[in-house]
């Protein structure tokens, strides 16, 4: 191989496009576009007219071409063996396929490939002894043979491209694994939220009456602490606590759930334990949402402080929970039980209100008012609550009964 | 799309071709497929008039080398004109000076070509860019 300096000027361009490639291979351009770019400069620096870029598929354990210019035929993939890898990862320089270099002989078959298309210099992309790819070129446009400086060119043109080739891989691996984890976080997510249902049907389904009654609290409590201007993520922990707040009942007698009649003194111990039953069974649970089980514990305190079971008052209540005794009682309310039909809105409106201070806090009567009049006036995003109703409602009567009352 | 060339004319059984500003990304290869057209309609004589481009770098003398060798397969013939000096001796040092003649202006190479025939508009020809 001829071995004469090269011209100043053809440093300078050498240099020139060495800082191209730079900025072309660090740049936030398409993959493939950066490829055939990279392909580009190395042929145009070497006046090569036909050229082609590897790059190896872990996957399918072939070199699959990515990038060629000046084929006559297609570059197909090509399969080596792992010695074979091996060996042509050693190769930091390029080589002449019609050399005898030990390269060559790593090659086999993928040489008479290179030949048949008419391709002479191999450079090899290496990072850390791992063989990522290769750029096969032809002979130069004017014949001339490829000096050592040439070459060396190459090489540090091959280096360059080889780390975006590893950057890239590495990017789609990780995008890989990303997208394995998030799946699999979604498969969990569901899991979750289907044992959750689960659960909540166990719940209703011990009470011929109670059908959905855990869904709907869930529902109404996740309206109003929307209208609270709660965080999405607490939102979404009360929604749970709506669906699990009366797990306890599970521990209660069906008789006791389904008695028609009034219940007697130790059937009333019985039932009230449920808050406390319902606190035993969540707080062994580790809830990626604060507070679940004290919501559930707390659903039957009054404001007032002559609740159950602890007697808490105002403030000693979490707003979670006097949120839940709210829309519990007007879920109770407006559905039909053993004991009793259901009332109608407008008395179980009443009762809220008659019962405000005393029972409920205030502000959360008001939260509650607040998003059924948005509701009926068509000013809601969607309507949640009044759907719900086992009630047929005019929206001009509701808005009229609730401005008229609150 | 992007714009590869600032026009083309026919003189005669030569079709001169006048470059944009700069040859140096991958849209380039558009120039191939223009050739192409002209190939074609059994046009085989091209001028390359680089009057109008600043810049051409290593991605831009691949893309000539692809049009040089296309018109090569035909049986064609090219020449060049208006390189600048800097563009010059990018072609010097990647030894398209010794392959293609060069020369000062367009109307040099046409008359090496030996173009016969009334110029046609650039306007006049039509191509899809």
């Amino acid at each position: 191989m001829p071995d004469t300096d090269p011209s100043l000027e053809k440093l300078i361009f050498n240099l020139n496009t060495l800082s191209e490639l730079g900025t072309e291979i660090t740049s936030a351009n398409d993959f493939k576009r950066i490829v055939k770019s990279s392909l580009l400069m190395v042929m145009g620096s070497f006046s090569a007219s036909k050229g082609v870029l590897y790059t190896y598929d872990a996957e399918r354990l072939v070199f699959s071409p990515i990038a060629s210019k000046g084929l006559t035929e297609p570059a197909g993939g090509l399969r080596l063996s792992e010695s074979a890898m091996r060996g042509l990862a050693e190769h930091s320089r390029p080589v002449d396929i019609g050399s005898g270099q030990s390269a060559v002989a790593h090659l086999g078959q993928a040489s008479e490939r290179f030949r048949r298309l008419g391709l002479k210099v191999v450079a090899f992309l290496v990072v850390r002894d791992e063989l990522l790819g290769m750029i096969v070129i032809n002979e130069k446009l004017g014949g001339e043979a490829y000096s050592s400086y040439d070459l060396q060119l190459l090489s540090v043109m091959a280096q360059n491209i080889a780390f975006s080739l590893q950057s890239h891989s590495l990017l789609k691996k990780l995008m890989h694994k990303f997208n394995e984890n998030k799946e699999l976080y979604e498969n969990l997510r569901r899991i979750y939220y289907d044992t959750i249902h689960a659960f909540a049907a166990a719940i209703d389904a011990k009470d011929a009456y109670t059908k959905g009654h855990s869904h709907r609290v869930a529902t109404y409590c996740a309206v109003v602490a929307t209208e609270l201007g709660w965080s999405d993520e607490r939102i979404e922990g009360i929604r749970i606590a709506g669906l699990l707040h009366d797990i306890g009942k599970i521990a209660v007698d069906r008789t006791i759930i389904n008695k028609p009649s009034s219940l007697s003194g130790h059937e009333c111990v019985e039932i009230n334990a449920h808050p406390v039953v319902g606190y035993e069974i969540l707080s062994k649970i580790k809830f990626p949402w604060k507070g679940i089980p004290f919501m559930t514990r707390n659903h039957h305190e009054k404001i007032d402080g002559t609740g159950y079971p602890d007697r808490l008052a105002g403030d000693e209540i979490s707003q979670g929970a006097r949120i839940m005794t709210l829309v519990d009682a007007f879920d109770a309310m407006t559905t039909d039980r053993p004991y009793r039909r259901r009332l109608s809105f407008t008395v179980a409106m009443g009762e809220l209100k008659k019962h405000s201070s005393t029972q409920f806090d205030p502000d959360i009567v008001h939260s509650f008012v607040s998003v059924l009049k948005k509701e009926a006036s068509g000013r809601a995003d969607r309507t949640t609550i009044l759907p719900l109703l086992d009630e047929k409602l005019d929206n001009r009567a509701v808005s009229d009964f609730l401005k008229a009352t609150f | 799309m992007i714009e590869i060339l600032k026009g083309c004319r026919e003189v005669g059984d030569t079709v001169v071709l006048y470059p944009q500003n700069y040859i140096n990304g991958i849209e380039g290869e558009k120039l191939e497929e223009v050739c192409g057209t002209f190939f074609e309609k059994g046009i085989k004589k091209f001028v390359i008039d680089f009057s109008e481009t600043d810049i051409i770098n290593s991605i831009g003398v691949s893309i000539l080398i692809g049009i040089i060798e296309k018109i090569k397969e035909s049986k064609g013939v090219v020449l060049f004109s208006g390189l600048n000096k800097v563009n010059l001796e990018v072609f010097r040092i990647v030894g398209l000076t010794k392959l293609i003649p060069s020369f000062a202006t367009e109307a040099d190479a046409l008359e090496e070509m030996g173009a016969t025939g009334t110029p046609v508009a650039a306007s006049a020809v039509s191509i899809e860019l």
